[in-house]
């Protein structure tokens, strides 16, 4: 069975991707691969030492769960057979980012897990950066690069630290545009197989392509941010990838599992830690932007409560009425959401409503009775402001 | 911080900061003298600013101690300077913030200049600066470039409408603690000058 799937897969994969017949050999996602040539033990033993380090980052979200359910979301996709070679680290970093090394170390950015929607379009994601694993797309550009300049020297220098990690994959690893349609294409491949909804993919890109162009022009710089270009610049343009990806969707047999409800449960305790992170990057459009992508219509608690500090932080005119009104459908919607009280009634303090703010006040202090600002909201909830 | 901001700010501070010692227990003019302070034996000052307000010290090196004192930043000013290049902008500071405001305010300024989600807020209370009424917040966080958690401990007031912010950050294992005494020592005695910024 296993290896019927794999040929299967295989055989799908040169059917779909316009480069040479994959040759029957061992692939870095079998059992037992080890590194064929003097280079490619060298990238090996670079991105050993590179992982080694990964794993004393403090950026590392260690949550067991969470990480067992990203693992399991890998492993659906692309099957429980093959899974086991990647391992994933999950790092506290707000940008949308995911990078896979040649020895099977996969970063993926927690502004990744806040902007996919469900598990399918984690999936999706998950199963493209497998797929370069898996067809040795970093060895093969290494092998371009090397002809070039004498990268491994080079590799060598780059100082330590996730971002220059990322930058060293981004830049070291720069896959080709065919390479990255045929990631696109073989991850659809096993998005669809494993029973996910196959239009996950494009719909992601979709929402994507939205923030950058969002971003882009808030900048009015016409330049969409740096943490998105590294990502980006190799890829194909992203309108004719989601084109692509969704016509590619229409042929695959159709399938509304897209697991948003399991996805939420998985992410609900890191949920509020991933809104914030983004909402303090002083992003306002971009996160605007997200917030509305995320809600689609239907606004949480969590999601209103994210909206009023995105205003409130912005503070241009009329914003602080409008984050007063997010902060009060916030607290409606549930009561029990401490920090909606809090910044309620900061806010109303500002205005002069000091009264009310204070009651506010009153009010998250009894939610949160341990709260770290307790001494200073208390004193803030007992004085009338200066 | 000291590693990360010197390093995003290379273009905006000198190439090489200058270190001058300070004399044991007398008082010197901090941040274009606009606060006066005391310090103990060991500590130097940077001729690299953090931004137009500000001053940097050091008593072993800015990756195992800093103290960075911010004077009189008005109305829009933002606390440190924009890195070159950079692509988010550092939120700017109120005359009407609130203490919680000043702390976020702190945060959100760290977080963009740092690259860095790792930044926690710990205890926020009430505390003077001098003899003005104003906020203590305490905090913890990595910087992209090391595998180590640092400790923070910051003091704000706002004094004539204008931000005033003594910040000590030192690496949460021997350093900090062995530091946050005297520091908090310093601050309680230090003197904000306001008439003098209204001078400037």
């Amino acid at each position: 069975m296993k290896r019927l799937r794999n040929s299967l897969t295989l055989a799908a994969l040169a059917f779909a991707a316009p480069i040479a017949a994959q040759p029957l050999e061992l692939r870095p996602t079998n059992a037992g691969y080890q590194p064929k040539d003097a280079v490619e033990q060298g990238l090996w033993l670079e991105m050993d030492e590179a992982e080694q380090q990964m794993r004393a980052s403090k950026f590392l979200i260690e949550d067991p769960e969470l990480n067992a359910y990203v693992k399991g979301v890998l492993c659906r996709a692309v099957g429980t057979e093959k899974c086991g070679a990647a391992r994933i680290y999950l790092m506290r970093t707000p940008q949308f980012n995911a990078a896979m090394a040649p020895n099977g170390m996969m970063l993926v950015w927690s502004g990744l897990l806040l902007r996919a929607r469900n598990e399918a379009e984690l999936a999706a994601v998950l199963g493209h950066e497998f797929v370069h694993f898996e067809q040795q797309h970093s060895l093969k550009s290494f092998h371009d690069i090397k002809a070039k300049s004498n990268a491994m020297t080079w590799l060598g220098f780059v100082p330590g630290g996730m971002l220059a990690q990322i930058g060293l994959m981004g830049s070291v690893f720069r896959f080709n545009r065919e390479m990255e349609k045929q990631a696109d294409i073989a991850a659809l491949d096993y998005l669809s197989a494993s029973g996910y909804d196959p239009t996950a993919p494009s719909k992601i890109w979709e929402q994507l392509l939205g923030e950058m162009e969002v971003q882009a022009k808030a900048n009015k710089s016409g330049v969409v941010a740096q943490e998105a270009s590294d990502f980006f610049s190799s890829h194909p343009n992203t309108r004719d990838r989601m084109e692509y990806l969704r016509a590619a969707a229409q042929r695959k047999a159709p399938s509304s599992d897209d697991g948003a409800g399991r996805y939420r449960a998985a992410i609900a305790r890191w949920w509020p830690r991933l809104i914030d992170d983004q909402v303090k990057l002083n992003d306002f459009a971009a996160t605007e932007f997200l917030l509305d992508g995320l809600a689609r219509g239907s606004w949480t608690a969590d999601l209103l409560y994210a909206r009023g500090e995105l205003y409130r932080a912005r503070g241009k005119e009329g914003d602080l009425a409008k984050a007063e009104g997010f902060y009060r459908q916030s607290a409606t919607k549930d009561p029990a959401l401490a920090e909606s009280w809090r910044s309620l009634g900061m806010l109303l303090l500002r205005q002069g409503k000091s009264d009310e703010g204070r009651k506010m006040l009153r009010r998250y202090l009894d939610i949160a009775p341990v709260a770290g600002d307790r001494p200073m909201i208390e004193a803030m909830a007992r004085e009338p402001q200066k | 911080m000291a590693i990360s901001i010197l390093a995003l700010v290379g273009a905006s501070v000198p190439a090489f900061a200058e270190w001058k010692a300070l004399i044991a227990d007398q008082s010197v003019n901090v941040a274009g003298k606009l606060i006066f302070a005391t310090p103990k034996a060991g500590w130097n000052r940077s001729s690299a600013r953090p931004s137009d307000h500000g001053e940097r010290w050091t008593r072993d090196g800015l990756a195992l101690n800093e103290l960075t004192f911010f004077a009189a930043i008005p109305d829009g000013g933002t606390l440190y300077h924009t890195p070159y290049g950079a692509t988010q902008k550092l939120p700017k500071f109120r005359s009407n913030m609130l203490a919680t405001e000043i702390v976020e305010l702190f945060e959100n300024s760290n977080r963009i200049l740092l690259n860095s989600s790792v930044f926690s807020v710990g205890a926020v209370e009430p505390a003077r600066l001098g003899k003005h009424e104003g906020v203590r917040f305490a905090y913890s966080y990595a910087a992209q470039d090391e595998g180590l958690t640092r400790k923070g401990e910051g003091v704000a007031a706002i004094v004539d409408g204008k931000l005033y912010l003594v910040n000590f950050i030192a690496p949460e294992i021997h350093y900090f603690d062995r530091d946050i005494e005297e520091i908090r020592q310093l601050v309680a005695t230090l003197q904000v000058r306001p008439s003098q910024a209204m001078r400037r």
